[in-house]
């Protein structure tokens, strides 16, 4: 059972004494908002703001994307680098995310100090709007959950509460998650001691034993509906590069901005070859879509085969090398002439 | 120009060869003065080491209609980089992987090592891989043709 109210308890005085002793700068963390369904980023500057800070299932985005935005800042000229740390709140997923950034030496260990809380599952929006729908609109926006101990979400809003099962709420990525634990953490909030569960891509292995048209024809019908609107580049905190090659004008385009069938592949593979080796399944590219591509399957396909070719798994361990930063001499290639 | 179909006898097959300066360029350049023949389908593109051969050459290189792409470099450990090609290995055997994902035939897109040397293989190596390309016919998938 979790208690979420005793999570945010802990989120908020863990974040109240490193704001006070000035460890940190800011802290990125979760709140309520009266308008979103579901939680909110916010950046706590000042330790009297700290009861802002809120924790449940609801709090679904991948906050390491601020941490990279702070990272990427640079000093003006004449002035000192940057050296203060910032803290975040993680869930294990998220967790995976900050293990790859220090990996890539993005984000210096000693700059980010993490909250780590042991979750064992997030919702996924649409399906709790789906649930929630007869709670009349004005009144969604400050519901909140109670884990009932038995699989079960009480969701309190204004006036009423409801029970609804947590396998219904359950987002996707969850069902193939590997660890209920941060990976990495400063501070852990809630316990979880159940080992790593591997990971057994059915979803990807279901389109590998289709036929070569019919997986083409599968990603035709979702690649055209693609509108190239790059939230799915733009959410993921891996994407950090200063100039996105598919913003890049000059001295030639590399892809041209009309949504047409070619382009959108040539985007979609360029896309996920980037992020080959190094994508963690944190599955916000595919929550952002607004046209519902499941831009997953393909990352997935690729953290499989990076796994099985090349011995590489992201986001486990700060030791690990990089995936395409490092090589290994047995790496297979027999298809090579 | 006038659309090709799989049919038509006069088709021939377009192939883009990304090949290393330092062995497989060198190499095609033996082929030519020992005056071994391969088929002119190719068009040879010049780079500094298969390791600058960057996934997205080879996508757009199909987009623009290719029907296959040849990836050319040192035998594993004769790198000019020390390392370049085994950079290049990585990548681009997962560039097969996807697109053999995605849809597309991975029969397309070929990685081979030819040193400077050898000059007859990058002959042998040309001819059976514009066979295995007529053999597949016109790609339409990447090019947006296939609609």
């Amino acid at each position: 059972m979790m208690d979420f109210q005793d999570f945010e308890a802990k989120i908020k005085s863990q974040a109240k004494q490193w704001l006070e002793s000035g460890e940190v700068k800011f802290v990125i963390g979760y709140e309520k908002s009266h308008d979103s369904l579901i939680a909110r980023p916010v950046f706590i500057h000042d330790a009297k703001d700290v009861d802002k800070l809120y924790w449940g299932p609801d709090c679904i985005s991948n906050l390491t994307l601020y941490l990279v935005d702070e990272m990427k800042k640079k000093p003006k000229r004449g002035e000192e680098p940057f050296t203060h740390a910032v803290g975040i709140v993680v869930k294990p997923c998220d967790s995976k995310t900050i293990v790859e950034l220090i990996k890539e030496n993005m984000v210096p260990r000693e700059r980010v100090k993490i909250i780590g809380v042991a979750t064992e599952n997030s919702i996924n929006p649409d399906k709790l709007e789906a649930a929630i729908k007869d709670i009349p609109p004005g009144k969604r926006g400050g519901i909140r959950f109670i884990d009932d101990g038995n699989k079960n979400y009480i969701i309190k809003y204004d006036g009423g509460e409801l029970k609804v099962p947590q396998e219904e709420l359950e987002a996707d990525k969850c069902k193939v998650c590997i660890t209920h634990k941060p990976v990495i953490h400063d501070i852990l909030v809630g316990e979880s001691n159940e080992p790593f569960v591997p990971d057994e891509f059915e979803d990807v292995k279901k389109l590998e034993e289709m036929t070569e048209d019919q997986r083409w024809n599968y990603w035709k019908e979702h690649l055209s509906k693609c509108v190239r609107c790059y939230a799915c580049r733009d959410v993921c905190p891996l994407c950090y590069c200063e100039e996105c090659v598919f913003d890049k004008e000059k001295p030639f385009s590399w892809n041209e901005k009309s949504v047409q069938l070619r382009e959108n592949t040539f985007y979609h593979m360029v896309r996920a070859m980037h992020l080959a080796g190094r994508c963690v399944d944190c599955g916000e590219c595919d929550r952002v879509c607004p046209m519902g591509i499941p831009i997953r399957e393909i990352n997935r396909f690729l953290i499989k085969r990076a796994k099985e070719r090349c011995k590489v798994f992201s986001g486990i361990n700060v030791e690990d090398k990089p995936m395409f930063g490092s090589y290994d001499i047995d790496d297979p290639g027999e298809e090579i002439w | 120009m006038t659309e090709i179909s799989k049919t038509d006898s006069e088709w021939e097959p377009k192939i883009i060869g990304f090949l290393c300066n330092w062995c497989s360029y060198t190499g095609a350049d033996l082929a030519g003065t020992s005056r071994l023949q391969y088929p002119p389908n190719i068009r040879i593109i010049k780079v500094m080491c298969s390791g600058r051969v960057n996934p997205q050459f080879i996508l757009k290189a199909f987009q623009e209609g290719a029907d296959g792409v040849l990836v050319s470099g040192c035998h594993p450990g004769d790198c000019h980089y020390i390392e370049g090609n085994y950079h290049a290995k990585r990548k681009l055997t997962l560039t097969t992987d996807l697109m053999e994902f995605m849809g597309v035939d991975p029969k397309r897109f070929q990685v081979s090592w030819v040193s400077a040397s050898e000059g007859k293989k990058f002959a042998e190596v040309v001819i059976k891989f514009t066979a295995q390309i007529k053999e597949l016919g016109p790609q339409n998938k990447l090019t947006g043709g296939d609609v």
